[in-house]
């Protein structure tokens, strides 16, 4: 017996260091095998899981076996494995929420993996331990991996643990395994009620269910072109006005040019309640019709003030949903808006506060119940009565009075009617170009400035090579010339010492530093490379094409890596993808989200991700021409979200020094301390080691993870740097590479939120 | 910059045809001490432009007796590879500049890189 468990610790503890990124603690607990990093965890929300093979307990008991000795040595090696892993579990809680389990049976438990930070509602939760006995209380703090639960008698609390330790839970799309102990006292925090932003109210059922039926029968869609693919592929809010058009190009209002539409009739009962009820003293002329998929949204904005009189209605129909209210100060309060409610801004809050609805498929939300309020706080962490709601297709109806005399109001820092005298007025934001002068100045801007200025940060947070680059230059055959277009601090020009390595990027500081570690590099332009065509078996360009604004520099780009090839020489190409998710997973990039508020759990199908590139150029009815007009001003991403745009300006969080979560680290970042190859101090060709080379900057050595937990307004204290990118949506990359002749296509694949190929030149190509 | 390095850069400024091989004009050179791999050596060699990789050592004075045509039957002459290691390896230019033969311009090499930058003007 005790041999099958040595075994059992040993193979775990092999499938461990197997897999990729996993770190090995090597503190073990009394009676427990290996245990699992923090990190780990946090990735993986199940981790508690046996990852191997998910044995099905059911009706498995804790009495000794009947039957044959083969089933009883079975069933107690289930046990013991069951136990295994509930101890692993209570020893994770003590370490690292300071949860301390006890063996004594109590009223508390604590459940391991029933969490929401594992996909886990309180519904399904409640319903499960529900069984077992009268709960009294339900705790489930956001994002954390685990639930308390007390029950009305101890007795409920035993059969809960008898019953359900080791058992899966099924919910929605995903199972886990949920792991019990008992525990004395239960870590809870007080709720706190949050005010809503000044000026803002929020009329709960302010229309009956008939009257929403009415309301989005009237809304037509159809004299917009319905090409269904097009929106789904683009992932764009609907949107229909009403009375005037509103312009996103300059975000105002076209007040000589009334639309032929105006507000329909279906809305006058409504707009006379709100007249009725003192929400407003005149009647709008304008309505803007959203509707919002799931994992649609729109960023944060101020309506203009130029544009619209004080108040405005906004009446959600169809579904609930978050919306976030940002103050200058830093103050952000998460408003929910359930479906049928009525939202009246006004003042301060319609002014001042920024309002807008984060992109994603899944809200955290307080639990419906008696005193459930409608918004919560900013952080959710005081708010201990939470659970998930899915997003369903939200229809809003945005009702406005035209303003016709330039705006008065009192908050002058946010208006564009009134303009400080001595203030520079605000940047606009940056067009997409339509020349190549035009490009490369709004490239020197927002990508070359900007890796130069945040070059040692940038390089920090790139230290570990991804697994399918580092395959393809392990493929390379000795002796091979690779050219590494892009190659930033160099990550990957060590990872094959075999092969001669040559590196060049556009930012001087970032190739000091791959000189500092010893590598091979210079200084160019990725469209005009100055080795010698056909002088290279292999190019790598990571992350880099994705930084052209246009798609002829884009497509020169993939010129250039094809004219460096030598015939029968491959490319591997990596940029942004614009769908984040692909096959159910979510990338690395969208799961570390630092603010509080994702969920970490996605149960959308990957049907909606058939994104044909085709059809949205094709398209070209009004509606679409106002969609690119947004586009065609950038738009700053928030980072972690799903992209809404492909050309866009992605935030970088300067932080000198110390240590910095990676605020859009979408590779693989582990954060981990393995000694890479390229810390040591060698000449990037071979394995020659320079030794009277200077030792590898100490920058460069991992930093190690510092906390996600940081505050909004800590974050907007520190520079902020906006990078160009042009994200890729499934096919573009292909298609712009097949442009290109005397090249062929050998793969194509998606990895962490990036599309990627590998080209291969043809033999007898003479370029 | 190493001369292997060297060996791959051309200028490429607009217009010029013969922009291979680029002079060095250096103020700075080191050599290093790298450890000697015949094999990654003699892999190198046939991906190399001989008498640019002579021309280039010579501009350095970093020639010594290498010479002038590749030895036949090379691989396994460890007295030659190891001539060829260091002038590939262990020579390195650490500030100087690269000049196009055909145009004369000249791009900076500096703390041991080379920018090859080149003006809107000359792309």
């Amino acid at each position: 017996m005790v041999l099958l468990r040595y075994y059992i610790n040993i193979s775990a503890l092999k499938r461990a260091s197997n897999e990729p990124g996993m770190r090995l603690n090597h503190q073990k607990a009394p009676g427990t095998g290996t245990l699992l990093s923090w990190e780990e965890i946090r990735r993986e929300p199940s981790v508690f899981d046996d990852r191997c093979t998910r044995t099905t307990l059911r009706g498995r008991t804790m009495d000794a076996g009947t039957g044959n000795s083969v089933g009883a040595v079975r069933r107690s090696k289930e046990d013991r494995k069951v136990l295994r892993k509930q101890l692993k579990a209570s020893h994770t809680l003590l370490k690292h929420e300071g949860i301390r389990t006890t063996p004594q049976p109590t009223k508390t438990l604590v459940v391991a993996n029933g969490g929401l930070g594992n996909g886990v509602s309180r519904e399904e939760l409640s319903a499960a331990l529900g069984e077992m006995g009268e709960l009294e209380t339900l705790i489930m703090h956001p994002h954390k991996p685990y639930a308390f639960v007390t029950y009305r008698s101890e007795e409920s609390a035993r059969k809960a643990h008898v019953r359900l330790n080791g058992e899966k839970l099924e919910c929605r799309e995903s199972s886990v395994t949920l792991y019990l102990s008992y525990v004395n006292s239960v870590t809870c925090e007080e709720e706190v009620s949050v005010p809503l932003p000044d000026g803002l109210v929020l009329v709960e059922d302010f229309v009956s269910q008939e009257e929403e039926a009415v309301l989005l029968a009237a809304i037509d869609w159809s004299s917009t072109n319905d090409d269904f693919t097009a929106k789904k592929a683009l992932k764009h809010r609907k949107v229909k006005h009403y009375g005037f058009e509103f312009r996103y190009d300059n975000n105002n209002v076209d007040k000589d040019k009334p639309l032929a539409a105006g507000i329909p009739q279906e809305c006058l009962p409504f707009l006379e309640r709100c007249v009725k009820n003192k929400h407003i003293d005149i009647l709008p002329d304008q309505l803007t019709v959203n509707q919002y998929e799931s994992g649609q949204g729109i960023p944060p904005h101020v309506d203009t003030h130029s544009a619209f009189e004080d108040t405005i209605l906004s009446l959600s129909l169809g579904a609930m949903t978050v919306m976030e209210f940002r103050h200058p100060d830093g103050r952000l309060v998460a408003v929910v808006l359930p479906g049928r409610s009525l939202l009246v801004m006004k003042g301060e809050s319609r002014y001042l506060w920024t309002h807008g609805i984060t992109a994603r498929k899944f809200d955290t939300v307080p639990a419906r119940g008696p005193q459930s309020p409608a918004r919560t706080a900013p952080d959710l962490s005081a708010c201990s009565n939470l659970t998930l709601s899915k997003r369903d297709t939200r229809t809003s109806l945005t009702f406005r009075k035209i303003r016709h005399e330039p705006c008065g109001c009192a908050f002058p820092s946010a208006c564009d009617s009134q303009v400080a005298p001595l203030a520079p007025p605000p940047p606009s934001p940056p067009s997409l170009p339509c020349c190549h002068a035009d490009a490369a100045l709004l490239e020197e801007e927002y990508v070359h400035r900007v890796y130069d200025a945040i070059a040692s940060h940038f390089s920090s947070t790139r230290h570990s090579p991804w697994p399918r680059v580092c395959h393809f230059l392990s493929t390379l055959p000795a002796g091979a010339v690779l050219a590494d277009v892009g190659c930033g601090n160099g990550k990957y020009l060590g990872v094959n010492p075999e092969v001669m390595a040559v590196g060049c990027d556009r930012s001087s500081a970032l190739v000091h530093i791959c000189a500092q570690r010893g590598f091979q590099a210079f200084v160019s332009d990725a469209l005009r490379v100055p080795l010698r065509t056909a002088s290279c078996d292999a190019c790598i360009s990571i992350a880099v094409i994705h930084h052209f604004s246009t798609q002829e520099r884009r497509r020169a780009a993939v010129r250039e890596l094809v004219r460096l090839l030598k015939p029968g020489g491959r490319a591997l190409i990596y940029v942004w993808a614009f769908e984040q998710e692909y096959k159910k997973q979510r990338s690395k990039y969208l799961k570390e989200h630092p603010e509080k508020h994702s969920p970490t759990e996605d149960a959308q199908t990957g049907s909606s991700q058939e994104a044909h590139g085709e059809s949205s150029i094709h398209t070209s009815r009004r509606l679409e021409d106002l969609q690119d007009a947004t586009e065609s001003k950038l738009s700053v991403h928030t980072n972690r979200t799903a992209f809404n745009t492909q050309d866009l300006l992605v935030p970088w969080h300067l932080k000198e020094g110390k240590k910095q979560v990676d605020e859009e680290s979408r590779e693989g970042e582990r954060k981990d301390e393995t000694k890479e190859k390229s810390q040591k101090t060698n000449t990037g060709f071979g394995s020659g080691l320079d030794t009277s080379a200077k030792p590898s900057a100490s920058g460069d050595t991992t930093p190690t993870c510092g906390s996600a937990l940081k505050s909004e307004s800590e974050i907007s204290a520190a520079p902020v740097f906006h990078r160009y990118y042009h994200v890729f949506q499934q096919g573009e990359l292909e298609q712009l590479c097949g442009q290109e002749a005397g090249v062929t296509l050998q793969s194509s694949y998606h990895d962490q939120g990036n599309w990627c190929v590998i080209l291969e030149k043809a033999l007898g190509t003479d370029l | 910059m190493k001369l292997l390095t060297h060996n791959m850069l051309t200028s490429h400024v607009k217009g010029v045809v013969k922009g291979y091989p680029l002079l060095i004009k250096a103020t700075e050179v080191k050599v290093n001490e790298v450890d000697f791999n015949p094999q990654f050596v003699s892999r190198m060699i046939p991906k190399l432009e001989w008498s640019a990789l002579v021309q280039a050592a010579d501009e350095l004075g970093q020639r010594e007796d290498l010479p002038g045509e590749l030895v036949p039957e090379y691989e396994n002459n460890e007295e030659f590879l190891k001539k060829v290691h260091r002038v590939l390896l262990e020579v390195e230019v650490i500030e100087g500049v690269l000049q196009c033969p055909e145009s004369g311009r000249e791009f900076p090499i500096s703390r041991g890189i080379p920018n090859m930058l080149l003006n809107d003007d000359e792309v």
